[in-house]
């Protein structure tokens, strides 16, 4: 019998929302299915952004049920033709949100943010091993009535602890929902999945079984009909019933029908009495029928310790932790430095080498200029710090995905509180050791509003990725090497300080906040401590790779374009009468020289050379504008070079490399190459009472360190702040405060340095 | 009856209730916590604050005052 039936083929585009709690391995499972490359942690609430993955469902053919013998039974199942669209939703405990981050997650699920995204079909992750737990999600978003599957995921864990479920059991209790055994990180069970859903959607069945309790569901039933309104599922009303004060309730009240503020009053009223409080006629259904449903369907062995509990022992142990995790940052950031060396090098070389060749085959001009010391010179030098941010990247991919992250957030809660912080801030300010953006979005799994907008106001001042290059550049070029204690050394050293010293002043500001704007409540640490995974080689590499490519892109885009501006302007209006005068020069020495010493004449010559070009760089726009603004930053010990390579680093920081490597390649003589640093340390003054000393020296370097760990200088968090908080005044808040910040902390640097070592 | 704040590392025991009805209390229930369920209080972070327990095979964390809300009874 061939049956070919053709269903639901209106629609060519089916949304599928992926939910499930947090750590159940959801965006996993989403990466093995779309294939798109997306950030995975292992921590709570990582899932931040609406990520949406497109994939197909092989046309199955005969079907899957393996029927060996007796007739081949050809289902067409309408897949050809049609393509599902599968959107992560942020990770949740319950619909009842208790963070910013589960409210979207709520209102996607019930399809509040339009038509394109509202799932037709929703896939309920359930980490196997939180069983309980998991079905307590799936109870609620089954009330939303879309055609629900589940997910049921890391099945190897469940085994190697010695669990046994019964899948068909576990689909029966729950009324004949289709239950999927997967493991997300091994790729196993993904076509069955895919198959499923394709299935699902075809047959558009929705489970039919209560868990709610008659009462509530009477009381809901009041208020649907109440409102006349029935596009809204009756997930919606429960929310408006339970959540007291909460979202759906202000929106069910907004314009209320008459008696509907009444009727949920006495619903309410009706249902605590009945069940002690009316918290409990949602949680007690709920959590009783999961209870039931899971000692029906897992047999689990008697309770052994967990090879994550036995790890605990010593990375929690109340002495030992603390020690640990300070170790452990120290050494992150002391091989940051050590191992990023020589490959840097060779980069440096690289592109110093590559402006040599350039530099001889094009003539004289602005086009050999604007390569040469524009792109090469500006891009070039961003470039080299990409051993660093690989390097970065890569501990926190491994302590973002080995579960270890949300331990660092158990051991620091107490003294974050002191601050005015929590520990649940721990997440989000290491995250902007990377960098501040994805670091103020994953704030959002801060339950406490004001809690969160002093955590965002100071994620800014911990020390990204864009920060490195210039502490790098600096530190290499002005601090000299010293071992200190044999395992670690002054560079290194001060490295860890210019860390530190965002997190003391992020203390500081946090504590203002506590005390003035943001008079803050205690707020909570509940969360869930997951257990310690081996972060697998594919997860950490995509990652890595992704933060490379996007600092390479920035580089070559961003960058590349500030760098052109900046070259411009330092280059233009090339005059031509101090061209003019240095030939003039030039042919003078050579005939008083003539005959005589030729490397006495080449060495005036190459001096002439620098002469000359220093000379075409004041006179350029950038130096006029430089000057003129150059006794705002002069007691930072800033020339107007310095002055201006910052300015122009408003977009984002590490430009200011980029500008620095411009300048003074335009600044020397173009047949002399060598490193940024190289030139950077031979600079002088050329102009005011310090005419002829070095421009740079370990003050200058700390005033310009000092700055950058302070200032605000990055478009993005600018307008991620924005974003987050609804509001430019926050923006602009922290953009001020930051600026201000850097100024005044650079001043009283250089001030107290440059007398120390004079 | 005692608090959950109230035990000592290495003991157990079994949730009661809770004091008062609250969202953190429904956040706790959600977590695992629910009335019925059996705990084992396993250790307190430096500073003796937060605190992890253990609720069938999840480990949590929470603060001592989020623990002195849930009512339970100390295994003999």
């Amino acid at each position: 019998m061939l049956a070919t039936t053709v269903l639901n083929k209106k629609k060519t585009a089916v949304n599928v929302a992926i939910c499930g709690n947090p750590n159940s391995g959801k965006t996993t499972i989403f990466n093995a299915i779309t294939g798109l490359k997306q950030r995975v942690a292992n921590y709570p609430g990582v899932t931040v952004e609406k990520t949406v993955g497109q994939f197909r469902v092989e046309p199955s053919g005969p079907h899957r049920h393996r029927h060996r013998h007796g007739h081949k039974y050809a289902h067409a199942h309408g897949d050809e033709g049609t393509t599902y669209n599968l959107i992560d939703i942020p990770g949740a405990y319950s619909l009842a949100a208790f963070s910013p981050d589960e409210y979207i997650a709520a209102r996607a699920l019930f399809g509040d943010f339009g038509p394109e995204t509202a799932p037709d079909v929703i896939v309920c992750v359930i980490d196997a091993t939180q069983l309980e737990r998991g079905l307590y999600l799936l109870f609620q978003t089954l009330q939303i009535g879309r055609p629900t599957l589940v997910a049921l995921n890391m099945m190897d864990l469940a085994q190697r602890r010695g669990m046994k479920i019964d899948v068909n059991e576990l689909s029966r209790q729950l009324g004949g929902l289709t239950v999927v055994p997967v493991i997300g990180s091994k790729g196993k069970g993904i076509t069955e999945l895919k198959q499923a859903v394709a299935r699902l959607n075809e047959h558009a069945s929705t489970a039919d079984f209560d868990i709610y309790h008659p009462a509530t569901i009477a009381v809901i039933t009041r208020l649907e009909q109440l409102s006349g309104r029935s596009n809204r599922s009756r997930a919606e009303y429960l929310r408006v019933l339970f959540d007291v004060g909460g979202p759906a309730e202000r929106q069910y009240l907004a314009q209320p029908a008459d008696g509907a503020r009444e009727a949920l009053d006495t619903g309410r009223a009706e249902l605590a009495e009945q069940f002690g409080s009316l918290t409990a006629a949602e949680t007690a259904s709920l959590t009783q029928t999961a209870a039931a449903i899971a000692a029906a369907s897992v047999r689990i062995p008697a309770t052994r310790e967990t090879r994550s509990e036995r790890i605990d022992r010593f990375l929690l142990h109340p002495v030992l932790g603390p020690v640990i995790l300070v170790t452990l940052m120290a050494l992150i950031f002391q091989s940051i430095f050590a191992w990023a060396e020589p490959v840097m090098r060779l980069i440096d070389q690289l592109f110093a080498h590559l402006g040599a060749v350039i530099g001889t085959q094009l003539p004289e001009g602005p086009v050999k200029s604007l390569l040469v010391d524009g792109v090469i010179g500006g891009v070039g030098s961003v470039l080299v710090f990409l051993p660093q941010i690989v390097i970065l990247f890569l501990f926190i991919a491994i302590l973002e995905d080995s579960g270890y992250m949300p331990r660092m957030a158990f051991l620091v809660d107490r003294a974050f509180r002191w601050c005015g912080l929590s520990g649940k801030s721990f997440i989000p300010l290491l995250s902007s050791f990377a960098c501040a953006v994805p670091g103020i979005m994953a704030t959002r799994t801060i339950e406490d509003r004001k809690l969160r907008f002093i955590t965002i106001m100071v994620a800014p001042l911990m020390t990204c990725s864009a920060r490195l290059p210039v502490y790098a550049i600096m530190i290499a070029a002005f601090i000299p090497h010293r071992p200190v204690l044999g395992l670690f050394n002054t560079q290194g050293l001060l490295l860890g300080a210019l860390y530190l010293l965002g997190l003391v002043v992020a203390v500081i500001v946090s504590l203002i906040l506590k005390k003035t704007l943001f008079k803050t409540q205690r707020g909570t640490f509940m969360m869930e401590l997951p257990s310690y995974k081996v972060p697998t080689a594919r997860s950490v590499s995509i990652r890595v790779f992704n933060r490379a490519r996007q600092f390479v892109l920035r580089a070559g885009t961003v960058i590349l374009a500030i760098t052109i501006i900046i070259w411009a302007l330092s280059y233009y209006p090339h005059s031509e009468s101090i061209t003019r005068d240095f030939e003039a020069r030039r042919a003078a020495f050579q005939q008083e020289y003539a005959g005589e010493d030729q490397k006495a004449l080449d060495a005036r010559l190459q001096e002439l050379g620098n002469e000359q070009a220093g000379a075409q760089l004041r006179n350029s726009y950038l130096g006029r504008i430089g000057h003129a603004v150059d006794p705002v930053f002069e007691p930072l010990g800033w020339d107007w070079k310095i002055t201006m390579a910052t300015l122009a680093s408003f977009p984002a920081r590490e430009v200011v490399i980029a500008t620095l490597g411009t300048i003074y390649n335009l600044g020397s003589d173009p047949d002399h190459s060598g490193s940024l640093v190289e030139k950077m340390r031979e600079a002088r003054w050329e102009y005011g009472p310090k005419i002829g000393q070095t421009v740079f020296n370990p003050a200058v370097a700390l005033s310009i360190m000092v700055f950058f760990a302070l200032c605000c200088q990055c478009g993005a968090t600018v307008v991620t702040i924005k974003q987050e908080t609804g509001a430019w005044k926050y923006a602009v808040g922290v953009f001020t405060y930051m600026t201000v910040a850097a100024y005044l902390g650079a001043m009283a640097t250089y001030q107290i340095f440059s007398r120390l070592w004079s | 009856m005692t608090y959950l704040s109230k035990m000592t590392p290495g003991q157990s025991g079994r949730v009661v209730g809770y004091t008062k009805d609250s969202p953190v209390t429904r956040r706790l229930t959600e977590l695992g916590l629910a009335p019925g369920r059996q705990v084992v209080y396993l250790r307190n972070a430096p500073l003796r604050d937060p605190l992890e327990v253990q609720v069938g095979s999840t480990f949590l964390s929470l603060r001592r005052a989020e623990a002195s809300l849930v009512a339970v009874e100390i295994d003999e």
